[in-house]
């Protein structure tokens, strides 16, 4: 076989032709680094996803009515009332742990000479065992500000900020503007929140607070969406159904009149989007490696061509068809070998910075970089076996006559 | 008792081009014992280069047989064949052959490579056979920084790696200047050594009547044919 005698053959050949070695591994090098980067930042923007949804919960789901079921438009009645809620709460003891009409409302609010816009989610009492949110002053919204419609707020650590500095507005009151209706709301708690690759989508000029959900409600308080945390040790998507078939069946309903968004089912759908996205890029992927397999073919048979001679002497020395076989079949596979490696480096270093952009670390799958490295040594053996066998049936004499 | 180590029986060669047929040789007869040192002489096309080629498994016969020890090299297969080439002939080319990018050293090295001998022992006997052909401190220089003799020597010593027991060279010092006559006796007395001292059966091709007297038996070609066959010394046969 000769290997180790061939490899040093083929690194002397690569290397006495840098310039044209390097064009010919361009190929691979463009596949390969396209590879490597697409998977890197497809894993690593599954990573941050993954993440995020943790962040949120992955018992978090909403139930509404399925605006397809209803092309007239929703009827009063269709609406989530308190009596629907405790109905739902009551039957699933064990699978809801939290849950209260969605509510969000934003105004503007202003302290001394600082004016800034609030935005008001609704909670029912210990939204922050659910939810993965920190508390630094004070508490969250609990049973009794629920209860008795109290006018309080937890406000985040940068609304805290920006309003009153550093010092702690537990105690402190926020005039804000609800349903046309002016109410001065207690500060109860500031909080703190993981930040978010989707912090800069949302309107950087609001805050995030936290409200009762009940002061947030109109005269009727009949809601068209319900926020759950769930058992998480249960499926999702079988709670979900099992849920708005229940408020269907409740409320005299089609089965598929109610339905629901859970964290999970999302993070599903973003994690099929990568996935089809990394297919499909990867694919192209796989075509310029198959170009770069071909630009490997064409120089070595530019190559044994040029050495039509040198095979020549060498058959006349003793060299055997296989030997002839293994040389040029080694040096295709050195060739798309290193290119293998030099893209591997290139890739990982585009998804570094492709990453660093989004601030985002990146993943190395090191089960992809050797799968990337093997597969274009594959690709030198399968597109240097034509040029190879060329040069291994060459018959002596018309070799050493090659001019 | 003597051996016939290459016989050859109504060999005919004929290269065809497209429409036009060359009659290379036209049914030579030929036997060559062990041990003999031969010269071929003839004009330039009589087709000596041809019958060196086939003698040399390089090539092989349109029509006839080539026995080599007295084996068919017909019935030989491609790896049968390229081990003859390896192992039981050293062929010295006009133009040297030798691989320009590779140094003198790894040049003799080669049928080492191909013989499957261990690096070890392969770097070894390459700078051995250096020195018999006294070149020793050009065991690292390139090809194309020797001269014409010493690529030539460089050749002798790579076709001598695996010890064969015949030596063909076909005209080796052709490409040399007839001026360089030190070079030219230092490649002839190189194949003398070979045939009186290693007991090697030494076949040249060459244009010079006086080079050729110092072997012991000249063949003449002429188109294609065997015209004399002279023998000038009969070598005391050593009984066995
Ligand atoms: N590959 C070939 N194709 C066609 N004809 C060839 C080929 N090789 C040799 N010939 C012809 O065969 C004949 C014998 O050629 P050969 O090379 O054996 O001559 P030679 O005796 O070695 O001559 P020289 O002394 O010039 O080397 C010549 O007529 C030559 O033209
Ligand atoms: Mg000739």
């Amino acid at each position: 076989m000769l290997i180790f005698e061939n490899i040093l053959l083929a690194l002397t050949a690569i290397r006495s032709n840098k310039m044209r070695s390097f064009l010919t591994m361009l190929g691979i090098i463009i596949g390969i680094s396209s590879v490597i980067a697409i998977t890197s930042i497809g894993a690593s923007a599954k990573g941050v996803v993954g993440k995020e949804f943790e962040s949120y919960g992955m018992n978090n789901m909403y139930l509404y009515v399925n605006w397809a079921m209803t092309p007239d438009g929703v009827d009063y009645e269709d609406l989530f009332t308190p009596e629907d809620i405790e109905a739902l709460a009551a039957r699933y003891p064990d699978d809801i742990q939290y849950i209260a009409p969605s509510i969000s409302s934003s105004s503007k609010t202003k302290i001394g000479r600082t004016e800034g816009k609030l935005n008001m989610t609704g909670v029912a009492a210990d939204y922050n065992k659910y939810k993965n949110m920190k508390m630094l002053h004070g508490r969250m919204i609990n049973k009794s500000d629920v209860d008795g419609q109290k006018d309080r707020i937890v406000i985040d650590k940068k609304a805290a900020l920006y309003f009153f500095n550093n010092e702690n507005p537990v105690g402190k009151t926020l005039g804000v503007v609800i349903n046309e209706e002016m109410k001065d709301l207690t500060i109860v708690g500031v909080y703190e929140i993981e930040a978010s690759i989707f912090d800069g989508m949302r309107a950087s000029d609001s805050y995030s607070t936290y409200v009762p959900y009940p002061i947030l409600e109109y005269s009727d308080p009949a809601t068209s969406y319900l926020e759950l945390y769930t058992n998480e040790k249960k499926n999702q998507n079988d709670l979900g159904t099992e849920f708005s078939q229940y408020l269907s069946r409740i409320k005299g309903k089609d089965p598929q009149f109610y339905t629901f968004e859970s964290a999970e089912s999302q993070m599903g759908t973003i994690n099929n989007i990568l996935g089809t996205l990394s297919i499909a890029i990867g694919a192209i992927a796989a075509i310029s490696l198959v170009v770069g397999g071909i630009g490997i073919m064409n120089i070595m048979l530019v190559s044994v061509t040029e050495r039509t001679r040198e095979i020549g002497i060498r058959k006349s020395l003793g060299a055997r068809t296989s030997d002839i076989l293994m040389q040029f079949l080694i040096e295709s596979m050195i060739i798309s070998a290193i290119g293998g490696i030099i893209g591997t480096g290139l890739g990982v270093g585009i998804a570094a910075i492709g990453m660093s952009f989004a601030h985002i670390s990146v993943v190395i799958q090191p089960s992809v970089i050797l799968l990337a490295v093997g597969f274009s040594a594959i690709v030198g053996v399968f597109f240097g076996l034509y040029p190879a066998r060329k040069a291994a049936k060459l018959d002596p004499i018309e070799a050493l006559r090659y001019e | 008792m003597t051996e016939d180590i290459i016989k050859i029986e109504n060999m005919v060669k004929v290269y065809a081009n497209g429409e036009i047929q060359v009659k290379a040789l036209k049914s030579i007869n030929l036997t060559i014992q062990k041990g003999e040192f031969v010269s071929i002489m003839g004009s330039s096309g009589s087709g000596k280069s041809t019958l060196m080629n086939i003698l040399g498994c390089l090539d092989r016969p349109t029509e006839g047989h080539y026995y080599l020890e007295g084996i068919d090299v017909r019935e030989k297969s491609d790896n049968e064949l390229s081990a003859v080439r390896n192992k039981k002939i050293g062929f010295v080319f006009q133009s040297f052959n030798l691989i320009s990018r590779t140094s003198a050293l790894k040049n003799v090295e080669l049928p080492m490579v191909y013989g499957r001998i261990d690096a070890d022992e392969r770097h070894e006997r390459a700078l051995e056979l250096l020195r018999r052909v006294n070149l020793e401190n050009r065991a690292d220089h390139m090809p194309n920084e020797l001269s014409g003799g010493q690529r030539q020597r460089v050749a002798i010593a790579r076709a001598l790696a695996n010890q064969p027991q015949i030596i063909l060279a076909d005209e080796p010092t052709g490409n040399l200047d007839s001026e360089s006559s030190v070079e030219i006796m230092d490649i002839f007395t190189i194949f003398t050594k070979l045939n009186r001292e290693n007991g090697n059966t030494v076949i040249i091709v060459t244009h010079e009547r006086d080079i050729a007297e110092f072997t012991d038996r000249i063949i003449t070609f002429r188109d294609g044919q065997i015209l004399t066959d002279e023998r000038l010394r009969t070598k005391e046969v050593i009984p066995c």
